[in-house]
């Protein structure tokens, strides 16, 4: 489903991503971890062309991006990638002067073409299934973050994505409010969805992901199973990292 | 008093002229203003150096000089324009450099995330630009356009030199036929705060409006 050969990343002078590969099966759920900076984040917007690659190639869907590219190819690449995949940001990034709704309705109006009527139905069969039903017609702003983001979860997936990109989809919300937008994840990823999540919630990591990828210094350090991971971390960057986060 | 009272549908008339001239330009200073903004953020090369050039100009010249440039200047090269057709088209494109700089700033002010979001869920920049990013633009254009538009109802004045009889000129014309000045100028002065009152006052209906969220 995803393939990165050789994938690097730079910002000017700036490496962040080196030469990572990989490749990620349909319906797999992998969570991605690591020590701030170490280019997580820079990795997910490198899956749906957020950031354009400066080396290698990815393949997401069978649609071959290469670093190669020249601007045009790269655009219409990109561009069948976003069809088939959604993402969900840390800040939710909700369109503030649309309702809920409208959130959840605006791409399949602007981009699928779908009638508004069509479109009122599928955005709303999508909100009851976050739990907001009564919240349609409301402005974002009047939603608790937790809201917020499960809005912004219908909103990605109304376009019907075969991949999920989540970049530390709790980072932004209150501790009580964090339950609500992973059991809304879990059952994504119950029901088969391909997903990649940045995340520094490791329980859920732990509990949900089919493979934690660690990340440090712009590459994937460590590749494995989250229990093997979690209990026997096999790096030493890895181990210091948990003894980390357990302080906690 | 009476002589002004006897003239006020004269002034009046002048009043209507005033903001006519000032509702056309802003008008079409929205569209040269949206269009010049879009081309300094989003245009190639060529593109933002036009917009920013003709920005530069604008700004660091005199309206007035504008004026008489499209009205007197162009009929050197054979382009005799109506006086209010004059003022229209250097008014619209004086304050379309204005508008833009508005709508430059608020379109930046649109955090980048709003950009982002469009287009993971698969829409064009256009698309993203048309219905995510200028959409709430506009919103944070409001003060600063209501402001331009204030001052440009103010610099409509200035095409009385042109001989458009707005309502400098009508005053101007009726001191030239009664030799009394201040009945008429004060009038004038007036109305020119009335209508400047209405202005702002709609501008904030619309503000308000626009901030159902
Ligand atoms: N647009 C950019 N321009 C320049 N440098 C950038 C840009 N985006 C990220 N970087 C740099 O790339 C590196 C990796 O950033 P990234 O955001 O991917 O890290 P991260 O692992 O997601 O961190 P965090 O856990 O704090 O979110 C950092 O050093 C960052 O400063
Ligand atoms: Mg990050």
């Amino acid at each position: 489903m995803i393939q990165a050969n050789d994938l690097s990343k730079s910002f000017d002078q700036h490496e962040v991503l080196k030469n990572i590969s990989l490749k990620i099966p349909a319906h797999q759920v992998v969570a991605v971890i690591g020590p701030s900076g170490s280019g997580k984040s820079t990795f997910l917007r490198c899956l749906n062309g957020l950031e354009m690659i400066t080396g290698g190639t990815i393949s997401v869907n069978d649609h071959l991006l290469q670093a190669t590219d020249n601007k045009k190819l790269r655009q219409k690449t990109i561009h069948a990638i976003r069809q088939d995949t959604g993402m969900v940001f840390q800040q939710f990034n909700l369109y503030p002067h649309k309702t809920v709704i409208e959130n959840v309705m605006e791409a399949l109006i602007v981009v699928k073409k779908q009638s508004k009527e069509q479109a009122r139905v599928i955005a709303s069969q999508l909100i009851m299934r976050v739990g907001l039903q009564e919240k349609e017609e409301v402005y974002p702003s009047k939603l608790s973050g937790g809201q917020q983001q499960r809005v912004a979860i219908a909103r990605a997936l109304a376009m019907e994505p075969k991949i999920m990109l989540f970049d530390e989809p709790t980072s932004a919300l209150d501790p009580e409010l964090v339950g609500e937008v992973l059991k809304v994840m879990k059952e994504l990823a119950d029901e088969g969805m391909t997903m990649v999540i940045v995340t520094h919630e490791m329980k859920f990591a732990q509990d949900v992901a089919d493979r934690i990828l660690f990340m440090a210094d712009g590459q994937i350090v460590e590749d494995s199973e989250p229990r093997k991971f979690f209990e026997q971390p096999s790096t030493e960057r890895a181990q210091r990292f948990l003894a980390k986060v357990n302080e906690f | 008093m009476d002589i002004v009272i006897d003239n006020l549908p004269f002034l009046l008339k002048g009043a209507y002229y005033t903001l006519l001239i000032t509702v056309v330009s802003m008008f079409f200073g929205l569209i040269i203003g949206l269009i010049t903004a879009i081309a300094r953020l989003k245009g190639n090369r060529f593109f933002r150096t036009i917009a920013r050039v003709y920005v530069s100009i604008i700004r660091g010249t005199p309206p007035l000089v504008q004026i008489v440039i499209v009205y007197y200047g162009l009929v050197d090269y054979g382009i005799e324009l109506g006086a209010l057709t004059a003022a229209y088209i250097a008014l619209s494109i004086n304050i379309g450099a204005y508008v833009s700089e508005a709508f430059r700033g608020a379109i930046q002010a649109v955090p980048i995330g709003q950009t982002e979001a469009a287009l993971a869920t698969g829409m064009t920049e256009a698309q993203a630009i048309r219905r995510v990013v200028i959409p709430q633009a506009i919103r944070i254009a409001i003060p600063p356009l209501g402001n331009t538009f204030v001052g440009m109802l103010k610099e409509t004045s200035l095409v009385s030199v042109i001989a458009v009889t707005e309502l400098l000129r009508s005053a101007q014309l009726l001191v030239a036929q009664y030799y009394v000045y201040m009945p008429f100028y004060l009038s004038i002065a007036v109305m020119y705060w009335i209508l400047s009152t209405l202005f702002t006052f709609i501008l904030s209906v619309i503000e308000k409006r626009l901030s159902v969220y």
